[in-house]
């Protein structure tokens, strides 16, 4: 074969002749984008047009992959007018593009949950992976799943049909499946790093830097002030809303990691900075915001007013004595709500005092509120509590009546105190709750790290990076009240951050924001059609009558059967093939931008799910027709009614023939998510994943195939097309069939026959069975009354083995296998 | 595959897969096998082959297949009758001195015995006995025999009759007679039906002989075993599995061990089996699944998938390549080595391995096949056997210079009638075969709800000649009966199936179609008669 030569980006290159420019590029180890092409394949006639490059002596842009090398051709891939075609080509696909990158859901969520993915972990059975996958954002999957504020819920897109999902109810429910069901998570550390990293406060951001910290290979230590960890999940939230025993379980979780816990030390007390700064390649202050904002009323000081905290404190170490019968709650926060639900449990009658205008003006959790109201407490709105006196044994709470101003200019009401309006409430104990702070002003813990005007410790929103060198913060300490989720969130991305210092790493780049949405509206009926009407699935609860009367906890748990109705309602918005969307790469190296560029915003096709193994959403297809160009058996007939002057396809069609093998090749290839792959239900949201080469287990044929691992869940099989001997061909079983693995049925302990039923046994009981009947036989019927079969299934070691005990423990020929069945 | 170790010394095939996907075989002659749904990626290349241009194709089935219907040429061949079509193809190569006369003589033995059989075999006679009009037999033993490099493919069509290696012999006769072997892009290519099972005779997970192939007359062979394992070893043979039933039937066996395998579907003609395990002293079995031969079972143990653990599979095309751990088993599953080394140890004998690596180490210390591999050669691509040192390439073809015995062995085979013909009690011949869906029966692909939509479920494939006649509508149930069982069944009318032969996929549970076959058994390598028996009909609606 004749060489050609001819320089790309300036280096010289000699390949065969009739080698496209494209590959010639490739040869050379330089990338050219394209969406259609595939090697070995003639390009169809209409071509995506990414593959541009400028010739010298050529006018205009040529195909790179249409264009046969020539000698002497001088090739550029990158410049102005290339980048601008590009970017013009890429822009017009994106134009018709509809469908969502990320779910709505996962894209509210502030802890980067994977929403979608757990639920379809949920959907298929797999709750363990389920927890695993929550935890490489949350940790703490027990206590998020009872107290999230759920920012998911409300984009949920079911709301357009019926009610969002109960997301949160799922994510509960994974956890407490693999507590009752005592599953090994069985979480991979990276190697260690020979890092030192402090974390003082062992509430949620303390516990989730320690954990991520220590999934990195760090050597992690956790200063607790208390006697044990957990920080307000602790000593703040009852045991009504969390049992102790899950949060011991779900700290434990984290502790296996291989975590070191200091209790009983305090900063400034039992360990101080200089201490930790000497000892620790990095500090990471997670002291949470454990002391309640002063009250400042007069009164404040009378016996019977008490911050929140510390009456919960108290309370949940089971403390706390009942002083008269009426009880008054100043806020309008979670703890305020706690509190007053722990107040209800000691028989006190219940007022929760609040300047707002009315329940939406509260911060704490709409749940928590319900819950409160619900088992009884009465919610006093328009008053502004402005001083308390002794009355006899009780209290005086004297509140300012409250009142809408007259409408400004914007058309805003204010509310504004009514003068000598006054309302006094007569109760025998205060608690309040007016948010937390870290510390009175001046019991500072560490003097040299800055404190904010708010008393919070300052520290920058992205890096946690404090006043002080090596030194981070994050939670409540850092950024106030504020929900768990974020709050953990905040210990993640410092642990991040951290990381990156302590390793001498450049911070690892945001995540691109580049995202297809297909908005909110509800436009949506071809998305929406194939899905019926379907209730929320109602959380199991006590009544409040009966929960108000002990310390059990109300929300009882989805069961499986629950769980698994209630994840089957998921619409699965999010795409698929997020982290192998070509298209998407490109729009993002291009620098394009949807809000000017534009995409589709209206789905113009039904998704069609008659393939047995594939869904085809078109509203995706940019009409590349890779997916044509990658079958073999020209089993996909593609078509389009017009094309307008860009190029931009409409009126897509993709059937399936006769031909069709269900291989899956096509889903394999396509360059958006609009081929997927029915049993992929999981969206990979740049998770790690392992890549495993091994050989198809169904025919002799010995096909070479990649196992997507997630975890411990085999995602997906997919092929390389250079490796011998399929060179990329995989069939229908070798792409599809291998979920047999995973398969409940699969049996998972040794079974003994006793009293004439197979029962389950340890592995040393049945080894002990085994040796015995096969040692007896032999003694009284030879060696060669026994036999063995081997497997063809099994590998070559398995059956070199298997022979070899026949032959060399039982001492017979009595080997075969089932080479001729 | 014991046949082409006795005419060749090695038993298995040839070529490799590279010579169909790199277009180096002039003329397929596929016989008994429809790699479409068989081996699939196979099937693919060869049709890719087909559409390049230059390939001819023969193809003997009794199926209309999809390749059937695309060769030059078709021999639609009366069920069974394989090898009295080889010996007859044979007599006409000879007649017209088509044969390769200096292959012949120089690379072979016993030519004369094979000669004086094909003269039995005149055109008249196998057209008779086969069905095929004598033309096309005449065109198949021109075809074949031109000059080019021109290539057998068989697969279970060949090898799951009492008369397997006769006919896979006749097969090795005929590619020698024309000096199609130990050429690239020729050979005689037993396409094997499971991921290992060239791997697992490898390792000598045979009755008959010891890994590698070693013989048990072999003294100086054992004593270097003996030596390397510290044990006495025994040196007759010992009993097939095919045979186990009876043997356990007749109290000559008494205890069995199930590794992998689940022979109270899988066997010929299971009623006998489920008999057989009814009446052991003492099973174990070691699988995945609680089967219906762990169901019997007095101790089952959990053991781990192909994605659970580290080892290697021996492909169809003698490729050694890796398996690797992605997943941990479930539960408390292990290993399937682990398990067999401890068993070992608790029994008294340290098999001295700490992993599969140190296994595959003992294999090529102890296997001349294998003695250049390792885990590190086969990190990327996988070597095909032999491989005689560390720095030997694989051998993609085998035989080249000669044959792994030398001198290549005719080994003359007198063409039997099938066990069971049809008479007027069982009228029809039944037959089956894979769906390319799915995979033996339902524990892997039958976990995969996907694959129930392709392949929902068994079909009786019946000519429309045949349907007229007895009153067959698609979609009948029809009860199938054997001379051993009966097993109901819906129809489909096509013309896939030969007239007077029912044709259906095995791998379904619900419709255990092994209740009506046969257990005659070959009589070299004991394979039991899967492909062909005799039933009768009865239409249910």
């Amino acid at each position: 074969m004749k060489k050609i030569s001819l320089s790309v980006d300036a280096v010289q290159i000699s390949v065969e002749q009739g080698a496209t420019i494209l590959e010639a590029a490739r040869q050379a180890g330089i990338t050219i984008p394209t969406l259609c092409h595939l090697p070995k394949k003639i390009s169809q006639e209409s071509h995506c047009e990414v593959c541009v490059v400028a010739c010298e002596g050529r006018e205009g842009l040529i195909k790179s992959c249409a264009t046969p090398v020539e000698e002497g051709m001088v090739i550029i891939t990158e410049n102005d007018a290339i980048k601008a075609h590009r970017q013009e080509r890429v822009a017009a696909l994106a134009s018709i593009h509809f469908g969502d990158c990320k779910a709505p859901c996962s894209l509210t969520c502030p802890g980067q949950i994977n929403v979608q993915g757990y639920i379809a972990h949920v959907a298929k059975g797999q709750y363990a992976e389920g927890v695993r996958l929550v935890m490489e954002k949350n940790p703490l999957p027990f206590s998020v799943g009872r107290l999230c504020r759920r920012f998911c819920e409300s984009r949920c897109r079911r709301v357009l049909l019926d009610d969002p999902i109960a997301i949160n109810h799922l994510k509960r429910f994974v956890a407490d499946w693999c507590m009752s069901n005592q599953v090994d998570l069985n979480i991979q550390k990276q190697p260690a790093t020979g890092k030192k990293i402090a974390v003082v406060g062992g509430g949620p951001s303390g516990l989730a830097g320690a954990y991520y910290l220590a999934k990195s290979g760090h050597d992690v230590t956790i200063y607790e002030a208390e006697k044990e960890l957990g920080g307000l999940l602790r000593y703040a939230v009852p045991e009504f809303k969390i049992p102790k025993k899950v949060l011991d379980y779900e700290i434990a979780t984290i502790l296996k990691l291989g975590i070191e816990v200091k209790c009983n030390h305090r900063l400034g007390q039992e360990v101080s900075m200089d201490e930790l700064n000497s000892q620790f390649d990095a500090v990471l202050l997670t002291i949470g915001a454990g002391v309640d904002q002063p009250l400042g009323l007069p009164g404040s000081d009378l016996p019977g007013v008490r911050p929140a905290l510390d009456f919960l404190r108290k309370y949940n170490a089971g403390g706390e004595v009942k002083q008269g019968k009426s009880a008054a709650v100043i806020g309008g926060n979670n703890v305020a709500m706690e509190a007053a639900r722990a107040l209800l449990r000691q028989g006190y009658e219940v007022s929760i005092v609040n300047p707002k205008k009315d329940i939406s003006g509260l911060g704490a959790n709409p749940v928590a509120i319900q819950e409160a109201e619900k088992e009884g407490a009465r919610f006093l709105f328009q008053v502004d509590p402005c001083e308390i006196r002794q009355q006899g044994s009780g209290l005086e709470l004297v509140m300012n009546q409250l009142e809408l101003s007259e409408p400004d200019k914007k058309g805003k009401q204010k509310l504004q105190p009514v003068p000598d309006a006054f309302d006094v409430l007569l109760v025998d104990t205060v608690v309040y709750s007016q948010g937390q702070i870290v510390c009175q002003s001046d019991e500072t813990p560490a003097a040299d790290v800055a404190l904010s005007p708010k008393n919070l410790i300052k520290a920058n929103v992205k890096t946690a990076m404090t006043s002080m060198d090596k030194v981070y913060a994050a939670g409540e300490a850092a950024g106030g009240s504020r929900p768990l989720i974020q709050v953990v969130s905040t210990g993640r991305k410092a642990a991040e951050s951290i990381h990156s210092a302590v390793m001498g790493l450049a911070p690892a780049p945001a995540e691109s924001r580049f995202n297809f949405t297909r908005g909110k509206s509800a436009e949506d009926s071809k998305v929406l059609e194939r899905f019926t009407k379907q209730e929320r699935t109602p959380m199991p609860t006590r009544t409040p009558e009966t929960a108000v009367l002990d310390n059990e906890e109300v929300k009882l748990g989805f069961d499986e059967a629950a769980a698994k109705r209630e994840a089957d309602r998921c619409l699965e918005c999010g795409c698929m093939a997020f982290d192998d969307c070509d298209f998407k790469t490109l729009c993002i190296d291009n620098d394009i931008n949807l809000n000017k560029t534009g995409m589709g915003t209206v789905p113009a096709y039904s998704l069609d799910q008659s393939h047995p193994m594939l869904d085809v959403d078109l509203n995706k297809c940019i009409y590349c027709q890779r997916c044509v160009n990658a079958c073999a058996y020209e089993a996909l007939d593609l078509s389009c009614v017009s094309k307008d002057e860009q190029g931009v396809a409409t009126g897509i069609s993709l059937s399936f023939n006769d031909n069709c093998v269900h291989c899956g090749n096509c889903a394999d290839f396509c360059s958006t998510g609009t081929i997927t792959k029915k049993d992929v239900l999981s969206p990979i949201l740049n998770e790690e994943t392992r890549k495993v080469r091994t050989t198809c287990p169904y025919c002799g044929a010995g096909c070479q195939m990649q196992l997507k691992v997630k975890g411990d869940t085999i995602m997906e099989a997919t092929s390389e097309s250079h490796l011998a001997p399929n060179y990329g061909a995989l069939c229908v079983k070798g792409r599809f069939a291998f979920n047999f693995a995973q398969d409940k049925a699969r049996l998972t302990t040794p079974l003994v026959r006793r009293d004439g039923k197979l029962v389950e046994a340890t592995w040393d009981e049945a080894y002990d069975v085994i040796a015995e009947r096969l040692t007896k036989v032999k003694k009284e019927h030879g060696s060669d009354s026994i036999a063995g079969f081997s497997c063809a299934r099994a590998t070559n070691e398995e059956n070199f083995l298997m022979q070899k005990f026949m032959r060399t423990v039982i001492g017979t020929n009595n080997i075969d296998h089932c080479a001729r069945l | 595959m014991a046949s082409l170790a006795i005419t060749f010394g090695s038993g298995a095939m040839t070529n490799s897969i590279a010579d169909v996907v790199n277009n180096k075989t002039d003329l397929f002659f596929m016989i008994g096998s429809n790699p479409d749904t068989s081996h699939p990626t196979i099937g693919l290349r060869i049709h890719q082959a087909l559409d390049k241009g230059d390939a001819k194709l023969v193809v003997v089935d009794p199926r209309r297949t999809k390749l059937a219907e695309r060769a030059d040429l078709w021999l639609r061949i009366q069920p069974g009758t394989d090898v009295a079509l080889l010996n007859g193809l044979m007599h006409i190569i000879l007649k017209e001195d088509l044969w390769d006369k200096d292959f012949v003589a120089q690379r072979t033995e016993d030519f004369e015995e094979m000669q004086e059989m094909a003269e039995k075999y005149p055109p008249e006679l196998v057209s008779e006995i086969t069905g095929l009009p004598i033309s096309q037999l005449e065109q198949a033993a021109r075809m074949y025999a031109a000059p080019g490099r021109n290539a057998i493919y068989h697969g279970m069509g060949i090898t799951h009759y009492h008369t397997g290696t006769d006919r896979v012999k006749s097969i090795a006769n005929m590619a020698m007679l024309c000096g199609k072997v130990g050429v690239e892009g020729g050979g005689c290519n037993p396409l094997r039906g499971q991921n290992n099972v060239q791997g697992a005779c490898d390792m000598g997970a045979l009755f008959n002989t010891m890994p590698g192939y070693g013989k048990l007359d072999n003294d100086q062979l054992f004593d270097r075993y003996e030596e390397r394992w510290q044990v006495k070893l025994p040196r007759h043979p010992g009993k097939p599995a095919t045979e186990i039933w009876d043997n356990i039937l007749q109290d000559e066996i008494r205890a069995l061990y199930v590794f992998g395998e689940d022979p109270a579907i899988a066997d010929a003609n299971i009623g006998h089996v489920h008999k057989a395990l009814d009446h052991l002293e003492f099973l174990v079995v070691q699988d995945l699944f609680l089967n219906d031969t762990a169901k019997a079972a007095d101790v089952v143990l959990p053991a781990a998938c192909f994605a659970e653990k580290d080892g290697t599979f021996t492909s169809t095309e003698r490729r050694v390549q890796r398996v690797r751990k992605a997943v941990e088993p479930p539960g408390m599953a292990k290993e399937d080595w682990q398990i067999i080394s401890e068993l070992s140890e608790r029994m008294g004998y340290s098999m001295g391995i700490a992993g599969p690596e140190d296994v595959f180490n003992e294999v090529c210390e102890l296997l001349p096949q294998y003695k250049g591999l390792s885990y590190a050669r086969i990190e990327d691509v996988g070597l095909q056997w032999p491989v005689p040192d560390t720095e030997h390439p694989g051998t993609p073809v085998l035989h080249t210079e000669s044959f792994t015995r030398g001198k290549g062995l005719f080994c003359a085979g007198i063409y039997m009638a099938p066990k069971e013909p049809v008479d007027d009690e069982y009228p029809m011949l039944f037959t089956t075969g894979r769906h390319y869906a799915r995979y033996n029966f339902s524990n892997m692909t039958g976990k995969t709800e996907e694959i129930d939509d392709i392949a929902p479920e068994a079909l009786a494939e019946v000519n429309p000649v045949d349907a007229e006649r007895m009153g067959i509508k698609a979609g009948d149930m029809l009860r199938l009966a054997s001379r051993r069982g009966t097993v109901d069944i819906k129809a489909k009318i096509t013309e896939r199936s030969q007239p007077g032969t029912i044709f259906t996929t095995y791998n379904y549970e619900e419709t255990p179609v092994n209740f009506l076959t046969l257990d005659a058994l070959d009589r070299l390598s004991r394979t039991p008669e899967y492909k062909l028996c005799a039933i009768k009909v009865e239409v249910l609606g």
